[in-house]
């Protein structure tokens, strides 16, 4: 399939510095994609660049294979941003914001989708207050509304969940993946690596401007995620069967301990073999991988290989 | 051409200046009525009849003018600018709005302002002097021309500006002496050389003179004024269609 957003060679120079550097990515239709990195990495910029907000330096977008260049306006319709920056117009209600958004996407007034974000979001009891009268976290809810209230093929949520709390943060990664079923396509950036590995088909990881990875997430889990494995024993053991020597015992044999990279050899066929050798074992604690280690492992090495 | 997208940010931006009228309409209504009053009646006793006219309903079309310019103006000028400093300029440019859209949506609102004020001075300017409309399609062609341009000034101030202290610059330095000076409150025909002279190539003068043909049937030089206005127009337009097809101080 086309893929709905392909970017070649995308760079931008701010006056002191390069914010993106030769930057290639392709979405494909109906994923989650996540873009990860730190603080002034480069992804609110990539993200600008394709929404009209940022002028490129170089290198080409074609935004629903349509080359940016050639019409930066039509492939916009289908589009749609969560602004990282919170904005609301304290002249409008959180119903006429909705209305006025749908209008400027070139729709006709649709009352029903109205009610239907509002109430997926949570804001229906404020439809009717100022923009003004919102908690922060409702104003980024409102934002999500504006973003989606159009039925964009493709949408953006730039750190979509920053200051909203806990339990509305889960309702909105069901709402996403709802989105998805319904086959939109979501690039997502967030501080939240939980959020990325609950959500996410695929991860791209950008650090100074350049994408240093992209890769199907459950992939680079695998590849770079370290699983680790516990094993406390009743009784101190001695030796170690061979297919566990990959692991270490503690000085008084009562714990043992294995770390998986790479999926070989796997946790489950180490702890089989202690099992195996009829070893006393009493209690066993795993630690699944996480987002967030593979992320610091790759920032660190500065590179997909790590 | 996204027409309901320019239609919603024409219905926002007339929202907008509804919400507050006390300020964008009745105060300035209030201000160009005591121009009228004090000028009108304390000065005009003096004064005397000019080509003709009872100098307060000479002074009429000026003051029509002036509401017209000066509201069509600030619409646009502090609409665009607050849109940027509040953020919400984000909504504009991700949509599928081009520069023609937000031109058309922002201009034809402050031309709604602008209009709305012109018509309520003239109005009340009524209840003192009485009726006076001699060209209908000139008039509101004068009046058209003159919101068109003083709303895409405005536009290009308003996408100009970064502080606050820069949006009050066009209609302090630029605004109010081309206006006091526009013979808004005089014939310029009456000035001695070489202000009179100097005078014309004030383009306000020539929509005021414009305006009082209209209005008046006075007869002082309404085509020249048509052209320059055309003109002014034309540029105006052709400038602020720039600055918003190239993102000019909206996009990093
Ligand atoms: N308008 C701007 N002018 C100058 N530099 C900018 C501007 N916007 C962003 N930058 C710089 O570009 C880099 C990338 O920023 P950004 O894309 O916001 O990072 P991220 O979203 O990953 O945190 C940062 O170093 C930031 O300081
Ligand atoms: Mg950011």
């Amino acid at each position: 399939m086309e893929p709905v957003l392909e970017v070649v060679g995308l760079s931008k120079n701010y006056a002191k510095q390069a914010a993106l550097e030769a930057v290639n990515l392709s979405i494909s239709p109906g994923e989650i994609f996540a873009l990860l990195g730190p603080n002034g990495a480069g992804k609110t910029t990539l993200i600008g660049a394709v929404c009209g907000l940022v002028k490129k330096t170089s290198g080409s977008i074609r935004l629903l294979g349509i080359d940016l260049e050639v019409d930066p306006i039509s492939p916009r319709r289908d589009v749609g941003l969560v602004p990282q920056e919170i904005n609301f117009d304290p002249f409008f209600t959180v119903r006429e914001s909705l209305e006025l958004q749908l209008g400027y996407f070139g729709r006709p007034a649709d009352p029903a989708r109205i009610d239907e974000l509002l109430e997926a979001l949570a804001l229906s009891t404020k439809a009717d207050q100022p923009t003004r009268a919102l908690s922060g976290g409702m104003k980024r809810r409102l934002l999500i509304a504006k973003a989606l209230v159009h039925r964009p093929r493709l949408v953006f949520l730039d750190e979509p969940t920053a200051g909203v709390d806990v339990e509305l943060r889960r309702d909105l990664w069901s709402y996403v993946r709802k989105l998805r079923a319904g086959g939109t396509t979501v690039v997502l950036t967030t501080h939240y690596l939980e959020e990325a590995e609950e959500l996410a088909d695929r991860v791209g990881i950008i650090d100074k401007g350049r994408l240093l990875l992209v890769e199907e997430k459950g992939a680079l889990m695998k590849r770079l995620g370290e699983r680790r494995l516990e094993v406390h024993f009743r009784a101190p053991v001695a030796t170690l069967p061979p297919a566990a020597a990959a692991g270490s015992l503690s000085a008084d044999g009562l714990t043992f301990v294995f770390v998986e990279r790479a999926g070989a050899p796997a946790c489950a066929d180490v702890l089989g073999a202690l099992y195996a050798a009829s070893l006393p074992v009493a209690d066993v604690n795993m630690t699944p991988a996480k987002l967030e280690d593979v992320l610091l492992r790759v920032l660190r090495s500065g590179n997909g290989s790590a | 051409m996204n027409v309901i997208g320019t239609r919603t940010l024409l219905k926002k931006e007339v929202r907008r200046f509804l919400r507050v009228p006390g300020q964008t309409v009745l105060q300035p209504l209030i201000s160009t009525t005591l121009y009228f009053v004090v000028f009108g009646f304390t000065l005009g006793g003096r004064q005397g009849d000019v080509n003709g006219i009872p100098y307060v309903t000479y002074i009429v079309p000026g003051l029509v003018f002036l509401g017209v310019a000066n509201n069509a103006f600030l619409n646009s000028s502090s609409s665009f600018f607050i849109t940027k400093i509040q953020g919400t300029i984000v909504d504009l440019l991700v949509a599928p709005l081009g520069p023609t859209e937000l031109l058309l949506g922002f201009v034809l609102g402050a031309m709604v302002r602008g209009l709305l004020v012109g018509l309520l001075t003239w109005v009340a300017a009524l209840v003192f002097t009485g009726p006076h409309l001699v060209h209908v399609a000139s008039t509101v062609l004068f009046l058209a021309l003159s919101a068109w341009v003083f709303a895409v000034l405005g536009l290009v101030a308003g996408i100009w500006a970064e502080k606050f202290e820069q949006i009050n610059f066009f209609p302090t330095f630029l605004m109010l002496p081309l206006t006091f000076l526009g013979g808004v409150f005089y014939s310029v025909h009456a000035l001695p050389e070489p202000f009179r002279t100097i005078s014309l190539v004030n383009p306000v003068v020539h929509m005021v003179e414009g305006l009082r043909a209209g209005m008046l049937g006075l007869d002082e030089g309404a085509p020249l004024g048509l052209a320059l206005l055309g003109t002014l127009a034309l540029a105006a337009t052709a400038v602020a269609h720039r600055m918003l097809a190239t993102g000019y101080r909206m996009k990093s």
